[in-house]
Order: structure tokens, then sequence, then C-alpha cells
């Protein structure tokens, strides 16, 4: 059975000195049994007690960095089959393929087009990761200096080739960047594992199968690698999804160390078209992947992979929330239609997706209740005339809308009265309770 | 020496129920072939640790009336047909569709209040424009789904309709109407665990038999709450398989509606540039909204567009292929 | 079992038998056997024998086994000395007597004697049943008949969705054509579906409602089956068929159909006048349904034995019914009749002059726009609901005792008095408050209306506008009457409002309303852990917490502060599927460390197998989860001995080193985290609070919010405690917020825990 923070506890040193970052031992114990600290960071930790909490306190996916800075992608470190039982943590890492066969212009082109790639999704920025260069010329001097034309985006990237040689020639290129090495295989890994040694480069492993492919971890292992992405050989829609669930139920509920490392999916060689490498990629979001490696940019495709990866890992434990401000449905006109709801995603996006859904131009505001849908809100006092009032007054609400008139939730009819005290000249009106009724209140709303 | 490595096989106790959509003449119906959903002792397409007896199904949806409010791009899909719901069933049935969602509006084409007689003739057409299973959902007003759905019930007699959607706040005329009828139902909640059990458990508890219900848990669309979708549809599946009884029917879920709703799909104009191309990027909407949905334990979805259609399916056949 | 009933029901299945058998020879002998027998429009054969033996009779051969069977079932009637006859004898003559009917009438169809001709009569709506007939004649002159399937399935449906709430089937001649027409419109009003047959001498309730120009039809949801009692078979028939359409149950199920009758289909028999043998042998079989039987003449009762859900026969003797006149006579018999059955009432409006909803809720109503006000600072309102005994309650009966406001100058004030007594077969003393606080959000729903506080300061506003549309003080007790029964069908059957202004009136009931209120204060504080076997749950919160089950016990709330144990209990009663539900207390293991095998079981089970063993109490082993709609987070002080408290409005910084924001992240979202806890805040004074852990002693710091919002509370906690100073020793936001700053000023305090065993 797991440790909990308190067994956890009585082996930390309890002199509250914060160098770990937390203000007691007891918070960074309760950190370490949620499984979201290192005991690393304690830095006056006793060799026993580290023995005793090596297996409490090490995530059984390994965490996994390429890149550096800004942009780099970290990726590992799960602790759950499925998103409800906690949250997935980090993201994987959507790359893109060049190849050292296209030209020069092509590739500096498509490495710009994936590095400026930025969509806007409730007020977040969405990017892809970064590149996956490919040795396809098997020529080391082209793939060096591809490599070397993208390194200049400062993505964090990975770099395929079977031969070492070039591989080496590439992360000469690229030193100082922790790019992926692809990859070792039965042939390669000795000469690929120096090379990552020697570049601290994390290593991505390939083979076909689980046991050639734990045989080859534990000999990389064996070579002193420990920063490894692993790719079980897998392609199609099924294989993978059963390989990968596999390796992820492993490595979690076993403990089994040899598998315990983030996992590489190249959709596009399983598929036939681009739409089909799309979906197939949405499923390794969502079922277990750390890197996916996408055969071209396309934003039409890029787009809802962001959407969906960022939707699979929000956390469930938290609310989510969109940023509190003014919205605009269709092209609102002064004499539009005001509503105000609160910040908590699925609040806003089922009143978003109905007042859109009316096509009557609107304005909605979204007021801070700190993630809370609208009755929780209310009860807790984030959503109460108070707050209410203090979206419309400074939101800069009143310079749009020429009427004053606010129609609230009608879940929250009883804030009708109080609001007309803290809203001096403003109407109050009742909504529906419903984000559902909302296109009829709408036709019959009247400035 | 490597380890050995050891599959990790889940003993599940629970099974989804199988429920069958639909009923040949034998059967007492007209329908050229029946729909069998369910059955699954293991969680969506992993065969080696259980039986998978039936592959998910897509439901194509029509509307009785050409829905003007539609995105161009499915009405542009469906050209020729969607003035006519018994030839948009039948195109719907050309292109793929498994089962057919016949959804009911307010008003006709002339605008004019929808009746239970308009409605009666419309499923008659619909019924012998297509053999395939079909479900009828009302246009969603309280009065308005119970006078509609009764009459439909009442004209699709022994056809093994699925009738929707039973909401908590109104359900029991429409399941008054499958007992008289022999119809199934669809059982709508606002994606909870808990309440999409405890309408399961109200309407059987008023003498619908399990094998005639279908839990609809509903899901937001790609970017607008799917993972909340998503969660609990994998929460209500591994609930079945851990045994509980009131979990276990067939979920469906309606993407198709979700995002088509989104202004991802629905519009092509006046979006920032990084959306990409319109028709491509609506299409692979709906269609990563569907795919995820699948991989999360739907059972039925509903679509629209015949595009994505296809991709689900093709996505579908390999997923269901052993090794595919 | 009354044995005189007994005697009587046999004598009339005997004869009836021999009827039918009579019947069955003739009819052989001059159709033959191979004579198609059938009701009309009904894909059920004969439904009543499909029913009970499973037997498609399609033609007349096809009746000789059946009463052979029906004949199998008689006992011989008893002789006058022995005391034999019971329940069981007189329900299995019942059947043979359903069974002979039935034989009778698909006869009579045969011999074109069905459905019966009664001449002068016109159908409004109903059945073609006669081939033979032009469509104009089979509505002309004759009663209905048995109903089609068609119309059987409209009205299913209504009945199996709750619109109509049940049917009745009335047997016999009213005691005068006034009072026929008054039961059948107080039946129609209520929705009830109403059958007609059997007769008094001759007379039946048909003739009655003809004379009196009553439309009788499928049009006007009464069906007259045939002036004699045979033809109640039709509503057997019905009854038999609803189980099999909408229960999906098939002939010969027997048990199974009456089941489904019993609990899904609330119909009740109501005699009229002179009960016959015959009526007796029916009666006999309608009982089997589940079905009661009331009759307004001299009968012995059949009190609850099981086989309907409350009395089986009731004897309401007409003319002694209390009432003024027989008009209301005949409206108390209505009402005892749907007691009886169970029939819940809908209402579908409420009958006010102003609007009325939800979204009036928040409404203020501003003093210069006040018509009047009750409570508040120049006058005193109150409000009381109580229990009371079925037979004590008036259902919809509203009053005012005093004037009303009219004479009240504008914007002047008064006092008011609002008694609302329920009953209901399931209502309990304990959700008499639960329902009483209610009142404030039914009145607050008017539009116009504002209403504040509740019990006996209440205050209630009421608008110039919804004055001046009519708003009396009558319309409060619509709103009341309406509201109860809409949103408390589970638990309350019967509603009756009192409204007060008479000063005398007012003063004695403003009494019994006080003492009332002081025994329930008294009654929340004696109740403990100890004194009940049942706890309850409340999973409201898995949406965002999906592994987490809240146990509400009678010392331990809700950690949202929301739901104490009465809440949950009242909660369960009215949505029994819903979240709180109940959790057996089950085997003892160690109910000092709050251990029950109950909890244990129930939380494992609803947590999805994550929680494997809970305490009730304790914060160091094995706590409670939680969601995250603590009131307050308790964490646990390793250097102090002692545990903090932190209450959600409490931002400063703790001696935890973190703020109560920071914490929540930890103590939420379900997980089991020894250590840390969150907590409703009066789970602070309770004596089950961290008892394992040493219980409040242990309290080192906390809000200074809590200390303030709760003061009496926990000056009580201190005195029991044995330490009048005790809350004075806990360190508090204002004094301490890091754990440095908290050992020596509890040090300076002397506190207690100090000197308590070590908590880790």
């Amino acid at each position: 059975m797991a440790l909990t923070g308190l067994d956890i506890y009585k082996l930390l040193p309890k002199t509250n000195c914060k160098e770990c970052g937390y203000p007691t031992c007891l918070a960074f114990a309760m950190k370490l049994a949620a499984k979201q600290a290192e005991l690393a960071a304690c830095p006056y930790v006793t060799e026993e007690a580290k023995a005793k909490l090596a297996a409490a306190a090490a995530p059984p996916i390994r965490l996994v960095t390429i890149g550096r800075g800004e942009r780099k992608v970290e990726v590992g470190n799960e602790t759950v089959l499925f998103r409800h039982d906690k949250t997935f943590f980090h993201p994987p890492g959507l790359m893109v393929r060049v190849k050292d066969t296209q030209s020069i212009d092509m590739i500096e082109k498509r490495a710009r087009e994936v590095a400026d790639y930025s969509v806007e999704y409730v007020g977040l920025e969405l990017r892809l990761d970064g590149l996956a260069v490919e040795n396809a010329s098997g020529e080391a001097s082209a793939f060096a200096s591809a490599v070397e034309r993208v390194k200049e985006t400062g993505l964090p990237l990975i770099l395929i080739s079977s031969d070492p040689r070039a591989m080496e020639a590439a992360l000469a290129k690229s030193d100082g960047t922790s790019p992926l090495i692809y990859a070792a295989d039965e042939e390669n890994w000795e000469a690929m594992s120096e090379l990552a040694k020697r570049h601290q480069a994390p290593l991505a492993i390939r083979a076909s199968g689980l046991e050639p492919l734990v045989e080859l971890v534990e000999k990389v292992r064996g070579a002193g690698v420990e920063d490894l992405v692993l790719d079980p050989g897998c392609r199609g829609y099924n294989d993978c999804l059963v390989t990968f669930t596999h390796i992820r139920r492993l490595a979690l509920q076993k403990n089994f160390k040899p598998l315990g490392f983030p996992l590489i999916a190249f959709p596009g060689e399983g598929a036939n078209s681009p739409e089909e490498e799309a979906i197939l990629a949405g499923q390794h979001i969502a079922k277990y992947a750390g890197f996916v490696v996408m055969e071209d940019f396309d934003p039409a495709l890029a787009y809802p992979l962001l959407t969906l990866r960022q939707n699979i890992y929000t956390d469930p434990r938290e609310p989510i929330q969109v940023t509190p401000g003014i919205y605009e449905f269709g092209e609102p006109v002064p004499d539009s239609p005001l509503l105000i709801t609160t910040n908590f995603s699925i609040t806003y996006f089922s009143v978003a997706n109905e007042v859109e859904g009316s096509g009557i131009p609107s304005w909605l505001l979204v007021a801070d209740s700190e993630g809370m849908s609208v009755l929780t809100g209310w009860a807790a006092g984030k959503f109460d005339a108070d707050k209410i009032a203090k979206t419309v007054k400074t939101t800069g609400i009143e310079e749009k809308v020429s009427h004053r008139k606010l129609t609230i939730p009608g879940a929250v009819a009883v804030l009708s009265g109080e609001l007309e005290d803290e809203l001096p000249g403003w109407e109050i009106l009742v909504g529906p309770r419903e984000a559902v009724d909302l296109p009829a209140y709408l036709k019959i709303w009247k400035p | 020496m490597a380890e050995k490595v050891e599959i990790p096989v889940q003993k599940w106790s629970g099974r989804v129920r199988e429920v069958t959509l639909g009923a040949t003449r034998e059967e007492g119906g007209t329908r050229a072939r029946t729909v069998t959903l369910g059955g699954e002792t293991t969680l969506p397409f992993l065969h080696f640790e259980g039986k998978l007896s039936h592959p998910p199904r897509i439901a194509i949806e029509i509307q009785d009336k050409k829905p003007e409010a539609w995105s161009p791009l499915l009405l542009k899909a469906w050209e020729g047909a969607i003035d006519d719901p018994a030839a948009w069933a039948k195109k719907a049935e050309e292109r793929g569709a498994d089962l057919i969602l016949l959804r009911l509006s307010l008003d006709d084409a002339q605008g004019e209040e929808n009746t239970p007689e308009k409605v009666k003739s419309t499923v008659r057409k619909v019924l012998s424009a297509t053999g395939l299973p079909l479900l009828v959902f009302g246009p969603g007003q309280v009065d308005k789904d119970n006078e509609l759905l009764v009459a439909v019930a009442e004209e699709a007699a022994g056809e093994r309709v699925v009738l929707g959607v039973c909401e908590d706040k109104n359900y029991r005329t429409i399941v008054a109407a499958a007992l008289a009828h022999g119809h199934l139902v669809d059982s709508r909640t606002p994606m909870d665990v808990n309440l999409a059990k405890q309408l399961i458990i109200l309407i059987h508890d008023m003498g619908l038999p399990l094998d005639r219900l279908l839990m609809d848990p509903s899901t937001g669309a790609l970017g607008y709450g799917i993972e909340y979708g998503y969660s609990v549809m994998e929460r209500l599946r591994l609930a079945a398989l851990q045994g509980d009884t009131m979990t276990q029917q067939p979920i469906l879920v309606t993407p198709g509606e979700e995002a088509w709703r989104a202004k991802e799909a629905k519009v092509g104009e006046g979006v920032p540039e990084p959306w990409g191309d319109w028709e491509e990027r609506a299409i692979m909407w709906e269609t990563m909204t569907t795919t995820a949905l699948i991989e999360a334990g739907a059972d039925v979805v509903v679509m629209r567009h015949p595009e994505s259609v296809r991709l689900v399916k093709e996505a579908i056949d390999k997923l269901w292929m052993k090794g595919g | 079992m009354s044995r005189y009933i007994a005697t009587r029901a046999i004598r009339g299945a005997n004869r009836i038998v021999k009827e039918a058998e009579d019947l069955f020879e003739k009819a052989l002998a001059e159709h033959g056997p191979d004579t198609k027998v059938a009701f009309p429009n009904t894909g059920y054969y004969l439904p009543v024998i499909l029913g009970i033996t499973g037997t498609e009779v399609e033609r007349l051969g096809g009746l000789k086994p059946v009463l052979e069977h029906a004949r199998s079932l008689l006992h011989p009637v008893p002789k006058e000395r022995f005391w034999t006859p019971y329940l069981g004898e007189a329900l299995d003559c019942g059947i043979a007597t359903l069974l002979a009917e039935e034989v009778i009438m698909g006869i009579r169809f045969v011999y074109g004697e069905q459905p019966e001709r009664l001449p002068g009569f016109r159908l409004a709506g109903g059945t073609f049943t006669s081939p033979d007939e032009s469509a104009q004649e089979a509505i002309e002159g004759r009663v209905n008949g048995p109903i089609d399937d068609i119309q059987l399935r409209s009205w299913g449906i209504q009945l199996v969705d709750g619109r109509m709430p049940g049917f009745a089937a009335i047997i016999g001649a009213a005691k005068s054509n006034e009072v026929a027409v008054k039961i059948v419109r107080e039946l129609q009003m209520r929705n009830i579906l109403v059958f007609l047959c059997g007769n008094v001498n001759g007379r039946s309730i048909i003739h009655q409602l003809m004379e009196e120009g009553v439309e009788l039809g499928y049009d006007t949801y009464t069906v007259p089956f045939g002036t004699d009692t045979i033809s109640a078979i039709y509503a057997a028939g019905f009854a038999t068929r609803a189980a099999l359409t909408f229960g999906g149950k098939k002939g010969g199920q027997t048990r199974e159909i009456f089941l489904y009758n019993k609990f899904r289909v609330f119909a009740f028999g109501l005699a009229l006048g002179e009960v016959d043998d015959l009526k007796y042998a029916t009666a006999g079989g309608v009982i089997s349904y589940g079905f009661p039987v009331i009759a307004d003449t001299v009968i012995p009762e059949i009190l609850p034995t099981g086989v309907t859900q409350y009395e089986h026969v009731i004897s309401m003797p007409f003319d002694d019914i209390e009432g003024k006149d027989d008009l209301e006579r005949a409206t108390r018999l209505v009402q005892r009749c749907i007691e009886v059955r169970g029939v819940k009432v809908k209402i579908a409006e409420i009958p006010i002059p102003i609007p009325y909803g939800s979204a009036f809720e928040g409404e203020r109503v501003k003093r210069a726009d006040m018509r009047i006000e009750f409570g508040g600072k120049y006058s005193r309102a109150f409000e009381y609901l109580r229990m009371r005994g079925l037979d004590e309650v008036e259902d919809g009966k509203i009053e005012i005792v005093g004037p009303g406001f009219e004479d009240v100058e504008e914007g002047g004030y008064m006092d008011l008095g609002i008694v609302v007594e329920v009953a209901g077969r399931k209502m309990q003393e304990d959700f008499e408050p639960v329902l009483e606080r209610q009142i404030h959000y039914f009145i607050n729903g008017a539009s116009g209306v504002q209403h504040i506080g509740q019990r006996d300061i209440a205050w209630i506003r009421v608008s110039k506008s919804a004055a001046e549309k009519g708003l009396t003080l009558r319309h409060f007790g619509d709103i009341l009457y309406a509201r109860f029964h809409s949103d408390f069908e589970a638990i309350v059957d019967k509603v009756q409002v009192t409204i007060y202004t008479e000063p005398e009136e007012l003063k004695k009931w403003l009494e019994i309303a006080r003492a009332a209120y002081d025994v329930r204060n008294k009654r929340l504080v004696e109740m403990t852990d100890e004194s009940v076997d049942t706890f309850y749950s409340c999973t409201l919160c898995q949406s965002f917490a999906p592994n987490h089950v809240c146990v509400v016990s009678p010392e331990r709330l809700g950690l949202c502060g929301a739901y104490n144990w009465l809440d949950c209990k009242a909660s369960h009663q009215i949505n029994p599927t819903g979240p709180n539900q109940p959790v057996p207390k089950g085997e003892p293991l160690d109910s000092d460390q709050g251990y029950w095998q109950g909890p244990i079981n129930f939380v494992y089970e609803h947590s999805n197998h994550t929680v494997e063993r809970v305490s009730m109490y304790s914060i160091m082993e094995n706590p409670m989860t939680a969601c995250g709609c603590f009131e307050c987070i308790a964490m646990v002080i390793p250097e102090a001995n002692g545990i903090m408290v932190v209450s959600r409005e409490d931002p400063s910084m703790t001696p935890a080193g973190m703020t109560f924001s920071t914490l929540a992240g930890m103590a939420g979202g379900g997980l089991q985290t020894p250590g840390v806890m969150g907590v409703g805040k009066y789970y602070l004074a309770s004596k089950k609070f961290i008892k394992p852990d040493g219980g409040f002693k242990r309290v080192v710091w906390m809000s200074s919010f809590l200390k303030e919002s709760m003061a009496e509370e926990l000056k009580a906690v201190a005195e029991r405690e044995g330490d009048p100073d005790l809350i004075d020793r806990i360190a508090d936001e204002r004094y301490v917020t890091t754990v440095e700053e908290l050992l020596p000023w509890l040090e300076e305090h002397d506190h207690p825990a100090l000197k308590m065993p070590p908590i880790l």
C-alpha cells in the first residue's frame, strides 16, 4: 500500500527548513504522497529514509524533457490510466516531421510555420511543440544541415536516423538543445547510447513487441542512459491502443520499471490519408502517447488536435475557467441583449453554445467566479450581487451597450433585488434557468 | 536477462447489456435488419481481456424538414435530399448509416405547427424509404415532445424504434408510449454519472425492461466541454464493468449535433486564420469529437456529415480489427 | 377476514359460475363449439381469462376448460355454525367469479347482446364495437362495453406517466341523481378515469347520470360498461390488459399481473347502494388486483392485511359521513377513496392573480412600493408546519382566522401566523422543520411578494401592484397547498393551511409554535449517532469528485454545512433514487474510533473501490474524504501536537504554511489524506469531533471567523470539555500565522494539547 503523507512525514527531518520549496515538512510529505514532488528536493533526507521512500516517491513513468528554454517539452510522470482518477499531467508533444530530402527552403518554411503557429482557445495560446527531422537521404551531411537550419527556430527536436554516424553529425549541430535521439534499435543501441550520454540527450528505443523492447531497454539502461522514450513498433489503431494500454498498465499497476517511460507514436505511418492520421493522433493523445509525430503541417488538422489535447489534459479536479470579461456573439450592437454568467468553463460553454446557436447577436459578460458554476458560485459567494455588479462596472460594458438591462441566470433569480440596489439605473432581468432555453428567451428580448 | 513481461489483464465482473434496435417482419416490424448494441465485457476495443460482441454503430441524423439553421456545409452535403425526409433517409443509408435518427421539428416546412398526423406520415415515409432501424427524437419541448412521440410510437408500433429524449424533467409519457407500443427509449442526463444512473433507475421503475433502454450521458463538442462527456462515459463504462447494473446500458451520444453547433464547424467566414480550411476543419471537428467518444465507450454515435461518417466508419473498422 | 363477507362472496361465486355454465351449455347447443368468441377491437382475447389462466380463447368450445377451472376454485358455502372461511377462500371465489363473468360476456357478444342496449342513450365518443350495425347505431342506444385497445393505450400512457392518477370503477346507484353527478364531477376534476356499471334494484348510476344530462363516453373520461354487475368485468379486463401492455407481462403470469396493478395502477372500486352476493363475489376478485373497495353502505370492513396497499374494504355509510349536505358528503366520500388507494393529487396551476415562478424569488419590495408588511420591525409574523393524522387534515382547506389586510392603511403592517398542517402515510415528525423551511421559497415565488426569515422571525412584504391585482391572504394558502403537493408528493398526501390574524388565536398559535421550535431544537441536540441505526450518504458532488462519498450522521453534518442528517433523511424520502441514500450502520467494529461495517462497505462501493476503510470521526486514521465544498479544513500540526481549523472565509496564512485555497487542493478531490480533512463548521461543536484523536482539545489554532460566528456553540463546547477558557487558549490568525509563532503562544496560554499524548 502507498505511504500516506503522515507516514512520509515521520521519515523527514521535521525541520521546516523550506528548502524543498514547501512551507513545512508535512506539506512536502503530502505532496510526495500525491506523487507531485520528488524526494530529491529535500537536501537533508537520510539515506535510510531515501530507501524507505524510494518506491513511494519515484514517479512510475519517468519525466523526460526535450528542448531547452521556454519551449521545452516535458512528458511522462503520469500516474493514472483515466484522467478522472486524478489528471493527466504532461500533454504529449505534437511534432511535425521534415525530411532532409526536402529542399532547405522547404524545410525552413515548414519549420517556420510550425514555430509560428499559434491559435487562441478560450484565452489560451495553443501551439505545436517541435519538429522531427528525418534523415531520409541517408546522408550524414544533409541531415546535419537540415538540423542546423531547423535548430534556429528554437523548437525542441526529434532527430530521426538509425545511422549513428548521421546522428552524431546532427547532434553536433544541435548541441545544447537536448533533442530526442530516435532511435536505438537492436543493431545500433550501443553507439546510440554512447551518443545520448555524450550529448546529454534523451534516447528513443524502438523494438517490435514488448519483450524485445524490454530487453533493449535493459541493455541501454545498463549502458547508463536513463532518459528514455519508447517505440513499441505498433502503428495501427487497435494495435496501438492495445499496446499502449499494456505499457501504461504495466508501468502504473505493476510498477514495471523497464516500461516506465513515455511513448512515441507515428500516426502517419499507420494511416492512408492526413485525415486518418489526425484521427489516430487523436487516439494517441487520449490514450497514452508522450510524443506524436505528424507527417505534415495543416492548420485545419492541427487546431482540432491541439484542442483535443487541451481538453483531455485539463485537470478534472479543478474547474476549468475561461477568462472573465466581455464576450461577443455575432456582431452585437449597443442595443443587443446583455447576459451574464460565470467563468466555469462548462457553464460558459453551455451558455455560449446556445447564444451562438440562437443567431441573435448578443453580449455575454463572464464574471470571475473562480471557476464555479452559477449555483455553486452563488452559494460560495463567488457569484453574488457584489461580484456581478463589479463585473458590470469594471469590464467597460457600460460604454458598449446603450440600454441598461442585464439578464441574470434564472437559477440566481434571488439576486435580482439586491442587484438593483447595487447597480442603480440598471434593470435586472431574470433569464431562464437552463441555457437550453436561451434562444427562446433572446428571441423575445427587447432593449 | 530481460524481465518476463506479463500482460496485465483486468478481470471485470460486469457486462454491458445487449440492446436490439429495430424489428424485422418476423419480429413484428418491417426493418430489413436489426442492430444489436452492447454486450462488451471489457473497455472499448481491448480484445485481449474480454468479449466484444458488437462494434459501435453510426446513426445519421435527418430532420423532418430542411434544417435552415444548419451549417451550409451540411446543407450542401445533403443537397437534393434534404427537403424530403424519405429521400434523406435513403441517402443516409447509402452513405453508410447503420441507423437513422429522425429529429422532429416544432414547425413544418410551411412554418405551421407540427402535428401528430404530420409526424405519423413522416415516420411512415421514412420507414418505407429505409430498411434501417429508426430512432426518433422530439423537438425538445416537453409538451410537443410528448404529443408527437406518442403519435410516433403508435404509428411505428412493433418497429422497436428508439424514442427520445427522456430527461429528468420529462420522461414518463415517452416511456409510457414506449411501453404501450413495444419501443425503446433514450435516457439523457447532463454529463453526470449519478444522474445518468438515477434516470435509468427511474425509467426502469416504470416497468421498461433494461434491454429497451439506451443511456445518453450527453457530451460537449471538441473544445466545448468534451472532456466532461468523455470522462463521464469512461466512468460509466468502468462502473458497468465493475458490476453496477444500472450503468450497464449501451451508450448513445450525439457528437454530430454538438460539433456542428461549434463555431469551428459551423462558420467559414470571419474566423481566425490559424483555423485553416473550413470544410476540412469542420469535418475533422465532428470526426474527432466522435472518435474520442467512441474510444471512451460510445455504442451509438449520432452524426451529421457524410464525410465524417466515412472517416469514423473507417476508424471503427480498424479499431475493431484485432491488431488493426 | 370477515366471515360475513366471505360467506356472501362464496355464495355469489357459486351462483355466477353456475349461471355461466348454463349459458355456456345453451350457447354450445345453439351455436356450436367453433363459433368465434371475442371482445371487439382488442388483441388480448378474453383478457381476464388470458391474464389469469394464460388461455387464448378464440372459440366457444375454448370456454369449457375456463369454466372447469373456475369451478375448481369454488369453495362450498360455509354452514352457519362453522367459522371456516378466510380471505384466501374468498379471493379464490372472487377469481372464479371474474372468470365466470367474462365467459358470460363473451357469450353475450355471440348473441349480439353486448354492448348492452340502453334506449335513448348516446355515447360521447366510444368504441365502434358492433360491426353488424352502422357506426351511428353503434354509439346510439348502446353503452360502451369493453374499452378497445386504441383507447387502452392512449389512457394507459396517461395512467403510466401520471397525468391520470388512476381509475374508479363505480358499481350500483348513488343516493340521488345529484349525488351521482357530484361524485363523478369530483373524480373528473382530479382527472381520474371513471367506469360505470351495476345497479341497485334495477336502477344504475348510468341511468342517474343520463337523466341529469351528463355526457358519458371516452371524450369525458367516463365509460358506461353496462347496468349489471357482470359488466364490471370490463374494468378487470382493462386492468389486466394494462399489465400485459405496459407491464410487459404475459398471459398466465397471474401473480405478476396482480402485483403490477397493485403497485402501478391506482384504481379502486366504489360500491354505491346495497351490496348483494354477486357484488361481494366480484369485489373478492377485484381485491386480488390490489384495488380496495369502498362502499357507501354498512358492510364489514377488511383492514390492512397485504393484498391491497392499505385497507381492503372500507365502509362509509353515506348518511353518516360528516357534511352539511349530501353534496359535501359526496366530496368526502371521494376524498376517502383517494386516500385509501393512495392516489396522488396533482395541481397544474396555482390559482393566484399574480405571476408565480422561481424567477421572482429574489424580488425586493421596497418600502415605497409596499402595500403591507407582516413581521419585521413593527409587527410579528410566524410560520409553523406540523404533521397530523390523515383523518385530522382536510386536504385543500384554506382558512383565514381574522380579518384580511384590506382595511389596513397603505404601507401599514399587521400580525400574521401561517400554520400548515400536513398528513401523509410517509410523513414523519422529523421532516417538519425541513418542510417548514420551504415556506420561505414557496412564498417568495409570488411576484410582488418578498419573504425573509423563518419560524417566528418571518417577515413578509406585499407590493402595491400585487395587492392591486387582487392578492389576498388566502392566496398564501393556495400557494402553500399547491407547492407542498407538487414538491413533496412523496411524503405529503394532505395539506391544510390556516392563516391567523385574529389577535387571540394568533397569540395562542404562536405559543404552540414556539413550544414546537423548542422541542425541535432540543431534539437536534439530543440526537446522537448511537440513537439511530442508519446514517445517510451524500454523493451530490461526485460530478466533480467522482470517488467522494459523504456519510452524514446525527453528530456529523455534511462537510458543506448544507445537509444535516434530518435533511438527508427527508431528501431520501422525497427522492428515493437521489444522492442521499440510507447507510445502515451495521456491525459496530469500533464505534469510538468511528468504525462501523455499514459506512465502510458503502463508501468502498460508492467510491468506486478506492476508499477501503473510513472512520466517521478521525482525522488521523482513514479520515472521510472531501469533495471540495467544505466549510473548513482541519489539518494536523505535528509540531504543536494538535490540529488547526481554517474557514473558507479566512484568506490569511495559517500555521500549516498554506492558506485555505492551497490547502483545499490537498483536502479535496475525494482522496483520503490522513492529517487533512474538510468539514462542516458545526462538526467542530459535536461531541464526536475527531474523537479518536483526542477531540476538540486538539484544536490549537482556528480562524477568528469561526470563533466569532460560532461563539455560543464553542462556549458550550468549552464548558463540556471542562475548561471554560478553552477558546481563548486557541490561537488564531490575529496572533499567529506561522508554526514557529504557534508553539510559544500555546505555551503562554497553557493549551491542553501540549500535555496530551503525541498525535502522531
